[in-house]
């Protein structure tokens, strides 16, 4: 049967109507063997129009319709239900701009409406190849996982959880909470951190549909959006989280001392340890690294230690493995080694601290308890901080250390009142409508800021250390007892296996590159996989969070339980017959949509994840790789339309 | 009216230079009649065929645009759009067919005024160039 094409013209009153003729148009189009009826209306777009489109379509009966108006930006969907009411597929209609791209663009009248019969015939020509399309629906599964239980991890998991889905939080250290959790306080607020953490923590502990997963890590991922099956490694605790009641009594017996690395390695700890007092799950955890009986010799001390019976020599790892709809990474970041910078001494002389180690000394359940005294045993009588360690060699303002160093040096300075305390600056960088306010604070309280530049030095001067800097006026130095280094926040350790885990892009700073810097900041590349926290890039706590509850805003509204996930319609496919299994579009496409069949050895696309670029069509050597709605087809007689 | 017959085939990504296009329209921006533009998704998607097509039905250009380096809605297609076509414009050289005749440049979705710019460069030098010299078929 052949197609019964109708073409409706929009006048869009004067806009179209007096750059092109209309009727002349009218009248050729009229004269092509496709077109059953053609049509012009003054305003298609208003609700008489939309009427009549529906309208005509059904009088006429027509099957394939163009409409040439404005740009299908604006009203494409309107027309497409202008279709569907009339009770033809809505992607049986195509739409031509001849408003933005051709009547207000073109001065010459006659060039106008040759430029517009143009448009038309190459609508008319395409649309007759165009397919019926239905949108396609799969059936997802509303879990979520979420790695990482820092700030923005525990927002998203408890929103999530709040709205009764539920979620899997695998945490890598022992301990929930991430570095907010060993900190005292917090910029700007200077709010007690544990204080503000702990009702989020007891939540997230005491919820019924989390399942926390400490000491774990994320080992496998596959499958795509709303079909994700993911391996996490429990690994062995030797404590049962059970039976362990948290008294603590496990660790005196201990004979094994070693650096607490949460305390940045300023005090030692046991083999049986808690990384902090306070720390939640408030369960131990058995470094096997160290542990005698684990080791081979006998010891058994803490067991022999504990009431409970809750130390488990022969506990192992465990893979558990679930299903989940979407992810969300909240994997965090770390603090630059300033090792790396050798201006600056540290780990060449004593009394140079990095900010990290200064936040654990004056924490009350620090190795000091909160006192902020040097290794040689005696309160510093100065303190330098300087800002902006790293910044020149990153590249990029992490736009926090700032903010911490301000809230460092007023402790300081609160606790030691005595102290003289100095501030070098490069930029000051402290953003957010409540931070001037504390700066100003800081600096009535006495504490000295210098602008210094990247050009501070630090060397040893006798059992002080000598920090120089330019200043207008030439180079000029301090004595002080300590300095304090405020590094860059950089990606975290593992962010590299992640990436290659799930196949999502590092930006050229080396944290997972969002969507969209900023419409998409918590969207990654790959459909159902999200991102949020300093793992994107650095950010202070308050934006963590903001980031965690997008995310997970995101996947309450995408993924609804009994709701079937709704896919991209112009989606990529491929022709089985004439694939070659050449694998050219596998390396092509950047969501990692196709794959390889291998026993039919061609190629496969997941609809879940294809987004419609149609670059492996245009890669395809043979063809068979299809761009549904852009085929070549299609767009080979668009060509022949418009340049007619 | 400039030398009307000379076509030019432009096709422009969907997410950043068709809507470039339609703010030069907004914008009320002039530019000759001859360039034809089409929608496709991405950059990525032209294929050479496209080109050798349009040539054939007697374009004698082809501009193609697409989001700027970095930008792509689908993050890499205007790369793989620049290796493709800079092979092809060698391939066409060899075939007698400029280079200038193929031009693929980057307008954002706000950059009215450089599509307008683009397209009136763009028809200039192909009407400098004439018609392609070579026939098919
Ligand atoms: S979407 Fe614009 S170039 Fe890819």
């Amino acid at each position: 049967m052949a197609e019964r094409t109708g073409v409706f013209i929009c006048r869009c009153g004067p806009n179209i109507g007096n750059s092109i003729d209309v009727n002349a148009v009218m009248q050729e189009v009229g004269r092509m063997e496709e077109v059953e009826f053609v049509t012009d209306h003054n305003l298609l777009c208003s609700q008489e129009g939309k009427a009549f489109v529906t309208e005509q379509i059904k009088k006429n009966n027509l099957d394939r319709v163009v409409i040439a108006a404005c740009t299908p930006k604006q009203y494409e969907q309107l027309f497409m239900n202008a279709c569907r009411d009339a009770g033809i597929n809505p992607f049986l209609m195509q739409m031509t701009n001849i408003r933005e791209q051709c009547a207000w663009v073109t001065a010459d009248r006659q060039e106008a409406t040759e430029k517009a019969l143009g448009f038309i015939k190459a609508a008319v020509s395409r649309v007759k190849l165009h397919e019926s399309m239905e949108k396609k629906a799969i059936d997802a599964s509303p879990d979520v996982l979420v790695v990482g239980g820092g700030v923005a991890g525990l927002e998203s998991v408890l929103t999530l959880a709040q709205k009764g889905r539920k979620v899997y939080l695998v945490e890598k250290t022992p301990f929930i909470g991430g570095v907010g959790a060993l900190l005292e306080d917090v910029y700007q607020t200077m709010e007690c951190a544990p204080c503000m953490l702990a009702p989020e923590l007891q939540e997230v502990l005491q919820k019924d549909n989390v399942e926390v997963y400490t000491h774990s890590e994320l080992e496998d991922v596959v499958g795509s959006y709303g079909n994700f099956t993911v391996k996490i490694r429990k690994k062995a605790r030797y404590v049962d989280i059970e039976a362990c009641i948290g008294c603590n009594a496990c660790f005196d017996p201990c004979p094994v001392d070693v650096p607490n690395l949460y305390d940045q390695g300023l005090s030692n700890r046991k083999a049986i340890y808690l990384p902090f007092m306070g720390a939640l799950p408030n369960v131990p955890v058995i470094d096997s690294e160290h542990c005698m009986q684990l080791y081979g010799e006998e010891c058994r001390l803490c067991e022999q230690a504990c009431a409970f019976g809750a130390i488990r020599f022969d506990d192992h790892d465990e893979i558990v493995e679930k299903k989940v709809g979407a992810i969300v990474l909240a994997t965090g970041a770390d603090l630059m080694d300033p090792r790396s910078i050798p201006q600056y001494g540290y780990g060449r002389y004593e009394n140079i601290y990095s900010a990290m180690e200064l936040e654990r000394l004056y924490a009350s359940n620090g190795p000091t308890g909160g006192n902020i005294i040097m290794k040689n045993g005696k309160k510093p009588e100065s303190v330098a901080f300087i800002y902006c360690v790293g910044r020149k060699e990153k590249g990029y303002c992490s736009g926090i250390c700032c903010m911490y160093s301000v809230k460092l040096a007023r402790h300081v300075q609160e606790k030691l009142p005595e102290a003289r305390v100095y501030s070098l600056y490069d930029d000051l960088c402290l953003p957010k409508k409540e931070s001037q306010v504390v700066y100003k604070k800081v600096k009535e309280e006495g504490i000295e800021f210098i602008r210094a530049g990247q050009s501070s030095t630090v060397t040893q001067a006798g059992d002080k250390l000598k920090v120089s800097y330019d200043s207008p006026i030439g180079r000029k130095e301090i004595i002080v007892d300590m300095v304090v280094l405020a590094p860059a926040m950089v990606p975290s350790g593992d962010i590299l296996k992640l990436s290659e885990l799930f196949d999502i892009p590092l930006d050229v700073y080396g944290f997972f590159e969002q969507e969209h810097l900023l419409m998409k900041p918590f969207g990654t590349p790959l459909e159902g996989v999200y991102i949020a926290g300093t793992c994107q890039g650095p950010k202070d706590i308050g934006d963590s969070v903001a980031q965690g509850g997008a995310a997970a805003g995101r996947i309450l509204s995408r993924l609804v339980p009994g709701e079937k996930l709704e896919l991209e319609t112009k989606v990529a496919n491929i022709n089985e017959e004439i694939c070659s299994g050449c694998r050219i579009c596998i390396g092509m496409c950047p969501f990692s949509a196709i794959s390889r069949d291998i026993e039919k050895s061609i190629s496969v696309v997941d609809e879940t994840l294809c987004r419609g670029c149609g670059t492996c069509s245009a890669a395809c050597p043979t063809g068979a790789a299809i761009a549904r709605h852009y085929t070549c087809e299609q767009i080979l007689k668009e060509i022949e339309g418009v340049v007619q | 009216m400039s030398n009307y017959k000379t076509k030019v085939v432009g096709f422009l990504c969907n997410w950043c230079s068709y809507e470039g296009a339609d703010r030069a329209g907004a914008a009320k921006l002039k530019y000759p009649g001859n360039l034809r533009t089409i929608r496709v998704m991405c950059s990525g998607r032209v294929e050479p065929q496209f080109i050798l097509k349009a040539f054939r039905e007697g374009a004698s250009g082809v501009l193609i645009l697409g989001c700027h380096p970095g930008d792509c809605h689908y993050k890499s297609g205007n790369y793989k759009a620049v290796r493709r076509i800079e092979l092809l414009r060698n391939m066409l050289a060899q075939l007698g067919i400029e280079p200038e005749r193929i031009r693929l440049d980057w307008v954002a979705a706000s950059e009215g005024e450089k599509f307008a710019r683009v397209a009136n460069e763009m028809v200039e030098t192909i009407e400098k160039l004439g018609p392609l010299q070579i026939k098919f078929e």
